[in-house]
């Protein structure tokens, strides 16, 4: 019975996502041109839901902008681009099943990744398996890239990297702050993310005072927060995805746990963030991969920054999150290699991959040896009490200066 | 420190209410009919969503649409019991466990079908308003849903105990052949129970819908939170359901205080304890007096 449904489920989200594309990839193939294909697990439902969507926001928009210019030059053609995405449940065992259904059944060309480090984790194997390169935007863990693979690549800057401007904005606000907790869900990305804090930390001479884990599908962290209120940190840093964290804010005002500065690896810059919280969201940080407000000038098929949140707001009717930047950047880097590669096999892709060296809307692309791209910076973001996000960190981008300290809950 | 342990048994205490509420509907199924009820989370997950859509669609009030949320719910644990479950009633216990792991799933799956996999919660202007006893925080959201728990509580109690309907209830629990020869209609007072059952895993979703986020899939950890406090308190009486509840929300608060990462492991594990060491669990064995 629930097979059943998911199949339901999955034909139906394979009929929305498809239909626009069935109709071009037709097109594509009666004349003389050709299509490249790109496959995704991307979770649409679950937890990850809502980073998924902004993920497949990502994606659909750059093909849609590239087969208007005609779509991807390989040699002396002209190339449609064509995008197959599943529903993986936010499960990381679905994705793999999935992305080997990609290579196997629907023969993709290449492979784009799913949200988050687990997810990518499962299905960064698979397409190391098959031999197939596979880009993606949304794991940062660096776990996935210590194990020697070679056809795997990530446009986003390394877990471990994530806090790092917020610990850096907070101490720029107030050389006294003396203590930091740090909290983490418990999974690859967040637990990394939630060490690079720590050591960070440290080695700018803050003392942290808390540190753990919760569940990774904890509902109910009032427990943690008394703890850390026990601590009385002047930071509070929190490592995890969307959900926790608005759960981590949404019980720190139940239990009016006001630190100095709130920051958080994902969440605060999401649209959603605002919308679950309301007038709660004011004055929390949140660490970006990049923000619209950056000053870049490229020549792929977005140019800025800001052009690439004005057809994303055309498109969708809000501020692109970041997830849905580095979802489109990473076909950037697929394009580029293409072009270099001046070919479709999967191979002379790869290498290319590896030597890319592209300064894209999003930030520069490439890749270490591993597959990493250490080569980006971190922004930080805040929820102004406007109503509005804008980009704080680093200093020559920031479009406003950071709101601090925190307001506590209790003189709201 | 202190202030840890202070907050720690003032969230202890308002979790209780909710935990109640919870297990009560599971025990008395259990206790009366004889059926562990599987698909009891995913009732919970219902009500938590008919709140939800009454609040986000007409603006209801998250405490206002708790009538509505168990008459719902009553009704179709009516249906469920009354033409599904009362076919295999006399057959063994496993086959109604299957019966009703089967309906979990398949109501599971309906709820992803229509309303996504997404994490939504209920907020309202006056959730994270509170009041302050020192540095206790009291949020006014949980004390209000343990203060509903413990009144919904109380009115079974008396439903139970003085009315003749809640005494045809407990006479089939204790023996279904001689309450029958009373003239007790058996099929009848079996589906009220179920319903019964229904309708308060509703009210407990819609109180837990106001503290916690929802998702179709919500509804199993609450199963499991009702199957241990059911043995932590001893099956089937109201105060073990208490008791239960109490003992199970120490737990849980303290040990996500001091080992967060241990906290479901800790709970399953003072089950096993109590298992051991007093089988009839914490209040005593016994159906409903």
């Amino acid at each position: 019975m629930k097979k059943k449904w998911i199949l339901l489920l999955l034909v139906l989200v394979m009929v929305a996502v498809l239909l626009p594309g069935c109709s071009k990839q037709g097109a594509g193939t009666s004349g003389k041109g050709c299509t490249v294909t790109f496959g995704a697990a991307v979770s649409l439902t679950g937890k990850y839901a809502k980073e998924g969507e902004y993920v497949n926001n990502g994606y659909n928009l750059y093909v849609e902008e590239i087969n208007k210019k005609g779509g991807i030059k390989v040699g002396g053609k002209t190339c449609k681009v064509a995008l197959k995405v599943y529903d993986d449940e936010s499960k990381a065992e679905r994705s793999a099943q999935l992305v080997e259904k990609l290579i196997t059944e629907d023969k993709v060309q290449f492979l784009l990744g799913p949200y988050g480090s687990g997810n990518t984790y499962a299905t960064t194997a698979i397409a190391e398996k098959y031999q197939v390169p596979m880009v993606e935007a949304n794991g940062a863990a660096t776990k996935i890239f210590n194990r020697g693979f070679k056809y795997s690549f990530a446009v986003l800057t390394p877990a471990p990297y994530y806090l790092r401007g917020i610990i850096d904005l907070a101490l720029d606000q107030d050389p006294n702050l003396k203590t930091v907790a740090i909290v983490a869900e418990n999974g690859a990305f967040a637990l990394e993310v939630a060490g690079g804090a720590r050591d960070y930390a440290k080695e700018k001479g803050l003392e942290v005072v808390y540190f753990d884990k919760y569940a990774k599908n904890a509902k109910d962290v009032s427990s943690l927060i008394t703890a850390i209120k026990g601590k009385n940190p002047d930071i509070l840093l929190g490592a995890g995805h969307l959900q926790d964290t608005l759960l981590i804010v949404k019980q720190s005002k139940d239990l009016n746990l006001s630190p100095k500065v709130m920051g958080f690896s994902v969440g605060p810059t999401a649209p959603e963030f605002r919308k679950a919280l309301g007038k709660d969201a004011d004055y929390v940080f949140g660490a970006a991969q990049w923000t619209p407000e950056l000053k870049i000038k490229s020549d792929d098929v977005f140019g800025t920054p800001q052009n690439f949140a004005k057809l994303y707001k055309a498109k969708y009717g809000e501020m692109p999150p970041y997830q849905a930047a580095e979802s489109a950047a990473a076909l950037i880097a697929y394009q580029k290699a293409i072009e270099a590669a001046g070919s479709l096999d999967r191979k002379k892709v790869r290498d290319a991959l590896a030597n890319l060296d592209y300064m894209s809307f999003y930030g520069r692309l490439k890749f270490n040896e591993k597959g990493m791209n250490v080569y980006k910076p971190m922004a930080v973001m805040q929820n102004y009490t406007d109503g509005k996000l804008y980009t704080v960190w680093p200093k020559e981008a920031a479009t406003k200066p950071p709101l601090y300290p925190f307001k506590p809950w209790d003189q709201r | 420190m202190n202030y840890e342990i202070g907050q720690g048994v003032v969230n202890a205490l308002l979790l209780t209410g909710t935990l109640t509420l919870v297990a009560i509907g599971f025990s008395i199924v259990w206790g009366i009919l004889n059926i562990i009820n599987i698909a009891h989370g995913a009732f919970i997950m219902l009500g938590a969503y008919v709140t939800y859509w009454l609040f986000t669609l007409y603006g209801v009030d998250p405490f206002l649409s708790i009538p509505i949320s168990m008459a719902l719910m009553f009704i179709l644990g009516y249906v469920i019991q009354r033409y599904l479950i009362n076919l295999v009633i006399r057959a063994p216990l496993l086959v109604t466990f299957l019966l009703t792991f089967a309906l979990e799933i398949v109501i599971i799956n309906l709820a992803t079908v229509f309303w996504k996999g997404d994490f939504r919660s209920v907020t309202t202007s006056y959730s994270g308003a509170g009041f302050a006893i020192g540095h206790v925080q009291v949020p006014y959201v949980r004390l209000a849903a343990f203060v509903i728990s413990l009144l919904i509580t109380g009115l079974l109690h008396v439903f139970m105990t003085y009315t003749r309907q809640g005494n045809a209830i407990r006479a089939t629990g204790m023996d279904v052949d001689a309450a029958r020869l009373q003239g007790v209609k058996i099929a009848h007072t079996y589906a009220l129970t179920f319903a019964l059952g229904a309708a308060l895993a509703g009210a407990a979703g819609s109180l837990i819908s106001v503290s916690f986020p929802i998702s179709p899939t919500m509804g199993g950890e609450y199963t499991l939170r009702a199957f241990v406090i059911c043995v932590l308190g001893g099956l089937g009486s109201i105060p073990g359901v208490l008791a239960g509840a109490l003992v199970f929300a120490f737990i849980e608060v303290f040990s996500g205080v001091y080992a967060p990462g241990l906290k479901e492991a800790i709970a399953l594990f003072v089950m096993v304890l109590v298992l051991i060491v007093r089988p009839s669990g914490i209040a005593g064995k016994a159906f409903y007096h």
